[in-house]
């Protein structure tokens, strides 16, 4: 069969076939949606709220699967062995959260965080926080945007030998097509295929990995021959990984599940809950798409075992977690390179198609029909939403072919900004008298404090560098001494306000006089006898 | 109040119990056991498959415990949906 020589591997036509089909499917699927999409804001951003719960599900587990994310967990695994796994643990707030907070905001109808914001407090404060955070999303998601295609651009170099900008605008500008031609409905049945591309491929080459290493009895003989069998246990903590990191990342995970807005993940899955045509649906899509995650995580762990016995003592980092693409590349019979890319292709556009079409959701719901056309018709809604989704793409593209390096500063701004108002972030949700203010201050000082912490004091020798775990709690703690202060020196939100919230969203945790105050007023019924709690 | 309760009034699904509470234990336990037991057997190991065992047992009891409750509540709060789209546009509404 006649082939490409290429930078590092070898196309057959079969190869070119299937990444074709995969492509021509994606864009047909925009167009059959078209019509569903352009008929209001709530369908286009929201799919009209009616879509069962293995829907959204497919798709957190799509969008949870960025085309680094194997790079990284072969990272963690390589270097630490199975107990690496739980630096990918984090996911693990979707099992709390889909009987926590995800039913808490699905009953509230927000349509995004930002709305949230609104109904849960009010004033001024509100608005302001409103507004903060649907610039905040709307910039971060080009921002996720440029740093995701920027990786594909990577890809496309690394294996086929392309300028960086054919990898980057390529790929990205197909999935325009159909976020633009049917908005959620285009991202979210996309989303079902490549998610379900995703997983068989990712279990099928994992698989194939374990068996060219020589199967689990083999991966098991060779790290004890190795000296290596502590891999082998995902309990095993020492000075290099120790049981401080674990509880850290347990807690941060599992009672992090209980807030709203304390990972970067929230902000797509909310979307996801709101577009779930019922409560349960939306629990069960949560549920499920962070499951998925945690079992395709178990896959890959193994995987990376098996390139570890195959290739031991690789020590520097960027060609070890290149593990899991080299097994597939270097390993797979010919015609399956070709399936292995268009999962590549599946895994990139899903987290794509998600951020164009959640970005555009902020920059229109919350910016321009929340502040400059508050009485703007369906029609022009979408024709926004259209038109934001091309602000994005064209933004995306300025950032990316700017953007070269993967830095440390990208992680930081992704992950440790967001240690200080973890907390807060619980806080909204289960405490009546925490406000709009707090929430507020606690943003502002933690993007003050978390350069403080990361980078200005051990620079300045004040402080040692320290690990991560030990980064989260000192933020959370110097945060806390921010918003703790102002929530009892600003004045509660507007009791009418709160009501209205509680009625709706009947919220856990610390809402008493709220609760009573609804009573009283008839609007729900006492039960369980607990109304003189709290 | 049993654990394995079927029938939920509407009222009573609104309030937040101890099945929510266990729905949630049971659920972080399924996360843990499947990610664990995955990796034990896809190894071979005899603790792979127990852990396995265990996650897939946490979700049947994580079912049986919260999905009567979640039915009850969805199909009430389904019929006040619309009602409260129209509430949440006049609330939400930017005065200049």
């Amino acid at each position: 069969m006649p082939g490409w020589t290429l930078a590092l591997v070898e196309f057959a036509s079969l190869d070119w076939f299937w990444v074709a089909t995969f492509a021509i499917v994606m864009i047909v699927c925009g167009v059959i949606f078209y019509k569903l999409g352009k008929r209001s804001e709530s369908e286009f951003f929201l799919a009209g709220r009616g879509l069962p719960w293995w829907l959204p599900a497919t798709s957190i587990y799509a969008t949870h699967t960025a085309t680094d994310t194997p790079m990284w967990i072969t990272g963690v695994i390589y270097k630490y062995g199975l107990r690496g796994i739980w630096f990918a643990f984090f996911c693990a707030w979707c099992s709390v959260s889909a009987f926590v907070s995800t039913r808490i905001f699905r009953r509230s109808l927000a349509m995004s965080q930002a709305e949230w914001q609104n109904l849960r407090y009010s004033g001024l404060g509100s608005e302001l926080l409103r507004g903060w955070l649907a610039g905040w999303q709307t910039f971060m998601n080009m921002f996720v945007l440029a740093w995701v295609s920027a990786a594909m651009g990577k890809v496309g170099t690394y294996l086929f030998g392309w300028p960086h900008s054919i990898g980057l605008v390529v790929f990205t500008a197909i999935c325009a097509i159909y976020v633009l031609s049917a908005g959620y409905w285009g991202v979210i049945m996309a989303d079902f295929q490549q998610g379900i591309i995703a997983f068989l491929v990712i279990t099928i080459v994992s698989c194939w990995g374990i068996y060219e290493a020589g199967g689990p009895v083999a991966i098991i003989d060779k790290l004890e021959a190795l000296g290596q069998s502590w891999r082998l246990n995902p309990f095993h903590f020492d000075n290099e990984f120790p049981f401080a990191w674990f509880l850290t990342m347990f807690i941060m995970a599992t009672v992090g599940g209980i807030g709203m807005g304390n990972f970067i993940d929230w902000y797509p899955e909310a979307q996801r809950i709101q577009s779930a045509r019922t409560l349960r649906d939306a629990n069960y899509s949560i549920w499920a798409g962070g499951l998925a995650t945690v079992f395709r995580n178990s896959f890959w762990a193994i995987a990376i075992l098996a390139f570890y016995v195959m290739f031991p003592g690789i020590t520097n980092q960027k060609e070890y977690e290149m593990g899991w693409y080299r097994l597939a590349f270097e390993y797979l019979p010919v015609g399956m390179i070709g399936v292995f890319f268009a999962s590549i292709l599946a895994i990139h556009l899903s987290t794509i198609s998600t951020h164009l079409n959640l970005g555009a959701l902020y920059a229109t719901r919350d910016l321009y029909h929340h502040y400059i056309n508050p009485n703007a018709s369906e029609k022009r809604l979408v024709q926004v939403g259209r038109f934001n989704t091309l602000l994005l793409l064209a933004g995306c593209f300025i950032l990316g072919l700017t953007m070269r390096k993967i830095t440390e500063w990208l992680i930081f701004a992704l992950w440790l900004q967001a240690a200080g108002i973890w907390i807060p972030s619980i806080l909204q949700v289960i405490w009546w008298r925490f406000n709009s203010w707090a929430y507020l201050s606690a943003w502002v000082a933690n993007l003050v404090m978390s350069w403080l912490v990361v980078w200005v004091l051990p620079a300045l020798g004040v402080i040692p560098k320290l690990p991560e775990y030990q980064q989260f709690w000192m933020l959370a703690i110097f945060v806390a001494l921010v918003y703790l202060p102002i929530t009892f020196l600003t004045k509660a939100d507007d009791m009418d306000h709160l009501v209205r919230y509680y009625v709706m969203a009947r919220p856990w945790g610390f809402w008493g006089p709220v609760r009573r105050e609804a009573i009283k007023r008839g609007l729900i019924e006492p039960g369980m006898g607990n109304d003189k709690k709290n | 109040m049993g654990l394995f309760r079927q029938h939920w009034t509407p009222n009573c699904a609104d309030e937040w119990t101890v099945h929510d509470l266990l729905a949630s234990l049971f659920s972080v336990g399924s996360y843990m056991f499947v990610g664990v037991g995955t990796m034990g057997a896809l190894l071979l190991r005899v603790w792979g498959f127990v852990a396995l065992a265990v996650g897939i047992i946490c979700i049947l009891l994580m079912y049986l415990v919260i999905d009567p409750k979640l039915r009850a509540m969805s199909e009430a709060f389904a019929k006040r949906q619309q009602q409260y789209l129209e509430h949440i546009d006049k609330a939400t509404r930017w005065e200049k």
